[in-house]
């Protein structure tokens, strides 16, 4: 009977290994249940973090399902008649299991720096009255839409003001003309974008999975994002943080396109929300 | 037997309740509509006390589904000459209908459930789980009633103005925006709740025409078989009392397609202005705002919406009027109405348009007001008579520019306050 649970319990790291690497090869029944589509310039490094750390524990936790599964079988009551016997420590064996995991956290800590400074730090700037980039008068990007959370909906803001001195190609600024458009978020392609992030209300979190963003929405911060889209289509925007009992329906959609259908449809979009006129029509009721 | 029970751990029989537990599940009973109690209430209260009979009561219920149906298995009356069809689609009502799932073919169902009925109640009387704890609360359909429209007061919403609350969400509110479902769906959602007005509002007429019989008398009664020609006469009339306050009612809601075809529903465009004209417009709006148009009763001096801040809007003062006597309250709150809360004017200075921000959205809610709350429509000069008091086009417009200029005037600003404040007193 012992053997049997011994056999039981090496299922554990050969399920939960399989589980991985079935959804990794996309079949039945679990296509679509590996990492969405990544289309952030930026995405890779996010993605190659999460496979190292993945594969780290993966095979910590496939040896040490083995290891168990060893002492199990060898140590099984009916084929070992002999009285147990007990050690009393060991200093050397406590030493290497206390020091290697933290050594490899620490590498861990120090390995992804990088990627948190450059997805949750370095903003994207423009160069600053000296027209010159990296030096000290840089301006952080001005941000290309502001995205307010609320129970439960995604409220959009476009600036569409024109600064002093504008020229075609430079950034609109917020004022008394902004384009308001409620879950439907589109944004160019191939370029650096910038969202600020607000809640009108609770936590939140703004979860681009296509693009590797996620931030939490936090009441009374304005908190930024970056990204760079790199194909057009039509993207889920959701919400990852249990926001009320209405979180799950919390979605938008994103969608990227080019530079031209952009503009198009921002132009759309503030003609639509100008409406000033109504001319009756026969078929206004139906 | 409790000992027995109790003692014989391992009998079988210890399995039969659990059995039946299981045999029973743990689903919810079906959904149901629930009676109009609060306008029932009202409705006895408003006849010295008179009481409706429980036959009376049972009959409305039992003509009530006749009529429409169950929250599963919706049904449009059939009106012969009414043509209800223009309004409530069955096909559609079908998809916003019954429990949420999807059926052999995999079409949608329940949308309604899916979607409103925990704020709007399945019944659409605005008191659904969640409700209570929104502000302001959902909108109870059954009055037939609704704010944020192009209609003028007293005439419904036309089918685009509740599309438009579907898609766009009401902010500033607990509504959503729902504009991500496909068209069909909120076609058949917006089909949903005129159908639950309509409902609701022929079980206001049926209540009403039943506390004008007897005690004994229901409205509709079933005609036994050798019923007396008294009896049988009685039936007749009340079918067609019946039949004509369900038409009435849909009548109602067949008239927006009138009236808003009417040259008067036209807005002309908002007249294009360069910057100088604009800041003259705003002053004139200003001057309209403070004066005529009396904008500042409630919205406040400083339009903060502070200028009257304890009215109450018309889905509560119906059943409790000023909201000063608290008994009627607390007889209605057990009928079901929710707690009172006051109607807040809008904060004209934040930039939220519940109603929409076009330009065109602030022009119908200052030309035609909204339904149900103090705002009114404002008095327009009508014919070219010089001497008639009453507002323009363009002055409407002119107070539109003022209200849009409200958000970014620097006094909204802190930091600018402090300057203006100071600028005042040094002028003082």
């Amino acid at each position: 009977m012992g053997r049997f649970w011994s056999i039981l319990f090496l299922l554990v790291p050969v399920l939960g290994v399989g589980c991985f690497v079935w959804a990794m090869a996309d079949m039945w029944p679990m296509q679509g249940h590996w990492l969405p589509e990544n289309i952030n310039d930026h995405g890779r490094v996010i993605d190659n973090l999460f496979l190292f750390i993945l594969v780290l524990t993966g095979v910590i936790f496939a040896a040490t399902g083995l290891a168990f599964f060893w002492f199990l079988w060898k140590y099984d009551a009916a084929k070992n008649p002999q009285p147990v016997a007990f050690t009393h420590g060991s200093h050397t064996l406590e030493v290497v299991w206390s020091i290697l995991p933290a050594g490899t956290l620490v590498f861990i800590a120090i390995y992804q720096m990088n990627a948190w400074a450059d997805a949750k730090m370095r903003r994207p700037m423009l160069p600053g009255p000296d027209g010159q980039m990296a030096t000290q008068d840089d301006i952080p990007k001005p941000s290309t839409c502001e995205v307010t959370g609320r129970q439960f909906e995604w409220r959009l803001r476009y600036p569409h003001s024109k600064p002093e001195n504008w020229k075609p190609g430079d950034p609109y600024v917020y004022g008394d003309d902004d384009l308001y458009v409620v879950n439907d978020l589109h944004l160019p392609i191939h370029e650096e974008i910038v969202l600020s992030i607000k809640s009108q209300d609770v936590l939140h979190s703004f979860f681009l999975p296509n693009l590797r963003v996620k931030q939490d929405v936090v009441p009374g911060m304005l908190q930024h994002v970056w990204f760079r889209a790199n194909k057009t289509g039509v993207y889920d925007i959701v919400c990852a943080e249990l926001c009320g009992w209405g979180h799950y329906k919390m979605r938008g959609r994103l969608t990227v396109e080019s530079r031209a259908d952009f503009d198009r449809w921002i132009a759309q979009q503030v003609q639509a929300q100008s409406q000033s006129s109504f001319t009756p029509t026969p078929t206004a009721a139906e | 037997m409790s000992r027995e029970i109790l003692t014989s751990a391992g009998s079988p029989w210890l399995l039969l309740p659990l059995l039946a537990l299981s045999a029973c599940g743990c689903g919810s009973p079906d959904a149901k509509f629930l009676r109009y109690e609060v306008f029932a209430l009202k409705t006895e209260q408003l006849n010295n006390d008179s009481r409706f009979s429980r036959e009376q009561r049972e009959n409305i219920d039992e003509v009530m589904q006749a009529l429409y149906g169950t929250p599963d298995e919706p049904r449009v009356p059939a009106l012969g000459e009414v043509p209800i069809a223009d309004v409530l689609d069955l096909a559609k009502l079908q998809l916003a209908a019954g429990p949420v799932g999807s059926d052999e073919v995999g079409n949608v169902r329940g949308l309604y459930r899916e979607h409103c009925a925990h704020c709007h109640g399945i019944t659409g009387d605005g008191a659904g789980p969640t409700a209570a704890f929104l502000n302001p609360y959902p909108r109870d359909y059954r009055k037939g009633w609704f704010k944020f429209k192009s209609t003028p007061i007293g005439i419904r919403p036309t089918h685009d103005d509740l599309k438009k609350i579907v898609l766009e969400g009401i902010p500033g509110t607990a509504m959503p925006s729902f504009k991500l479902l496909p068209d069909l769906e909120v076609e058949a959602l917006v089909h949903y709740v005129k159908y639950l007005s309509i409902r609701g509002e022929t079980e206001r007429a049926l209540l009403r025409a039943s506390m004008e019989l007897n005690n004994d008398q229901v409205v509709l009664p079933v005609l036994a078989e050798g019923a007396s020609p008294e009896q049988k006469t009685f039936h007749d009339d009340q079918k067609v009392i019946v039949t004509d306050a369900v038409a009435q009612v849909v009548g109602d809601w067949t008239r927006p397609a009138e009236v808003m075809t009417d040259a008067a529903a036209e807005v002309q465009a908002r007249p294009e202005m360069t910057p100088a004209e604009l800041a003259e417009s705003r002053k004139r709006g200003q001057a309209l705002f403070y004066g005529f148009a009396q904008c500042i009763k409630c919205h406040g001096e400083s339009a903060l919406g502070d200028g009257q801040t304890t009215d109450y809007d018309e889905w509560t003062k119906e059943f409790i009027g000023d909201g000063k006597n608290l008994q009627l309250v607390a007889e209605f709150e057990n009928a079901g109405l929710l707690p009172p809360r006051h109607i807040i004017p809008r904060n004209l200075r934040l930039g939220v348009y519940r109603g929409g921000r076009r330009p065109l959205d602030l022009y119908w809610r200052i030309r035609n007001g909204i339904e149900g709350v103090p705002m009114p429509a404002v008095t327009m000069k009508l014919g070219d008579d010089p001497a008639a008091k009453g507002l323009t086009p363009a002055d409407v417009w002119d107070i539109v520019n003022y209200v849009q200029s409200l958000p970014y005037q620097p006094i909204n600003n802190p930091l600018d306050a402090a300057r203006e404040v100071e600028l005042l007193r040094e002028r003082m």
